[in-house]
């Protein structure tokens, strides 16, 4: 058993642990920004798709379609290289987000968008009646309840974008994949290498999965998560508790 | 209780001053026509009660007060303010005609993220309460319609009896000059019914001014001060509830309130 362990492990590691923890924060930037950026195009498609205006939902239905049906490596190709080849040169790093972020805006905007028109019409219509503009009722009604909704959609894409980082060693992005190549290729002890890189992958995934599980269970028993909202939950046990202020509270709310 | 006005069968009670009025008001939808030259007043301060069956074009009415609904034909007149005139809306904000009028609806509609207290805040903050001042007033509208011990519960944690009480606190939120209810206990069991008509009850005692739209035949006869039979998106009969109720002129009403159980 001992035997068959110290003849897997006899890459150096302490010597690459620098580059491995760059490869690593490089991974998470490469997940952090196209994430953000992918939420962000992904709403605006889904808002596009509810829209009104026809032309503005054939855009829409055209991109979702085009990049869902499209293979990630090869959007990953076209902005590195393809782009390149016709005169826009890209960084490594902005030709990697941008591919990830167009991918996976893609699905984000179909979960979004089943997620919004699921929020029923009576929501908007008491928001209406209670005097709530249209950007009002977006963003305290409908985009709230949407966005529980979606969460659980929304998380699963979230980690498969961290892990199809992995992708980008085609590009030579020097995230996790690029890194486990290069040592592999000083070393030559791929079983070895890949081991490890796949750990620390899963070392990621993991823990954030099971991370955002637990945010979802949170949001869905609806604990308060912004610290304004805590600040009122908190203001309004004080009014609560107090029973003097009752008789006062009663004169008062009479209309 | 308001001392009921005497009041012909076949014209509105005219009052000095009126919250809601509506003339001649027309509404179709795709072709078909839903409300056909009605005429209703609320003056301030009474209970007007409309009665008739589903798809008669109730809902559609009160809908256009605060117009969820647009008319197509007619005046709408709120607080005053002519909002809508001749299929055109001709109120310059609309949020304020919406705050002038309380609307609550027979499926609640609380929002679900937000819990009961948070329910009567949202709108409050956003007409420009502040913070303090929209939650002392939450709360207090929770003790007055007896849900407080329950106000930070979310919606689906509540009973539909709860719910609809909390809904009636968040439709007060706002101090509107009337109350739109449509079918408020619709959606409800007996015991709810009971809960959320007191809390009406007691509203109406208070000299809340309220346009409602019920199946509740014993409640409008024992709070209306004027009860309105509207059937094919027409008023049919309207007067005291115990004229309309008691001894309807029109057979149509005959027709209907012995649908009901209800005729005497």
């Amino acid at each position: 058993m001992n035997d068959i362990a110290s003849g897997l492990f006899q890459v150096p590691w302490s010597e690459y642990r620098p580059d491995l923890l760059d490869a690593l924060w490089r991974t998470v930037s490469y997940t952090a920004v196209s994430f953000v950026g992918a939420v962000l195009l992904g709403l605006a498609v889904a808002l596009l798709r509810l829209s009104k205006a026809w032309p503005a939902r054939a855009v829409a239905a055209v991109y979702t379609e085009v990049f869902k049906n499209v293979p990630l490596l090869a959007i990953i190709f076209l902005t590195y290289f393809g782009l390149a080849s016709a005169g826009l040169r890209l960084d490594v790093f902005t030709a990697g987000c941008l591919s990830l972020v167009v991918f996976y805006a893609a699905y984000l905007s179909e979960i979004f968008r089943s997620a919004i028109s699921g929020v029923h019409a009576g929501q908007t219509e008491a928001g209406e009646a209670l005097g709530l503009g249209r950007t009002g009722i977006f963003s305290h009604i409908v985009l709230p309840q949407a966005l529980r909704q979606a969460l659980p959609g929304t998380n699963t894409m979230l980690v498969d974008l961290l892990k199809s980082t992995s992708l980008l060693v085609t590009v030579s992005a020097a995230e996790l994949m690029s890194e486990g190549r290069l040592i592999t290729s000083a070393t030559f002890r791929a079983l070895e290498v890949y081991l490890v890189i796949s750990a620390i992958y899963f070392a990621l995934c993991y823990p954030l999965s099971q991370l955002l599980l637990l945010l979802e269970r949170k949001v869905r028993a609806g604990v308060p998560l912004s610290p304004w909202r805590r600040r009122r939950m908190r203001a309004a046990r004080v009014l609560l508790a107090s029973d003097l202020v009752v008789d006062a509270d009663r004169k008062e709310a009479t209309v | 209780m308001t001392e009921p006005v005497t009041t012909t069968k076949t014209t509105a009670p005219v009052t000095p001053e009126a919250v809601v009025r509506i003339d001649g008001l027309s509404k179709s939808f795709d072709g078909r026509l839903v409300l056909d030259d009605v005429r209703l007043e609320v003056g301030r301060g009474r209970i007007v009660s409309v009665i008739g069956q589903s798809g008669g074009g109730k809902t559609t009415l009160m809908r256009c007060v605060n117009l969820l609904e647009r008319p197509d034909k007619g005046t709408v007149e709120v607080a005053g303010e002519v909002v809508h005139e001749g299929g055109r809306t001709v109120c310059r904000d609309l949020a304020r005609l919406r705050r002038t009028v309380g609307m609550v609806f027979q499926r609640f509609h609380l929002f679900p993220h937000l819990t009961a207290v948070e329910n009567v805040v949202l709108a409050q903050r956003k007409a420009g309460i502040p913070e303090q001042e929209a939650l002392e007033r939450a709360v207090a509208l929770l003790r007055r319609v007896k849900v407080a011990h329950r106000a930070l519960a979310h919606p689906d944690q509540l009973s539909g009896g709860e719910q609809q009480r909390v809904a009636i606190a968040r439709a007060l939120a706002l101090k509107p000059e009337v109350l739109l209810f449509d079918e408020p206990t619709s959606s409800l069991d007996p015991e709810a019914t009971r809960e959320v008509l007191s809390v009406m009850r007691e509203l109406a005692a208070d000299g809340m001014t309220m346009l409602l739209v019920t199946h509740e035949l014993p409640f409008a006869r024992e709070v209306a001060d004027h009860v309105v039979f509207v059937d094919g998106g027409r008023i049919v009969e309207e007067g005291r509830p115990e004229d309309v109720l008691d001894s309807p002129a029109q057979a149509r009403t005959r027709e209907f309130l012995a649908s009901y159980g209800t005729a005497s």
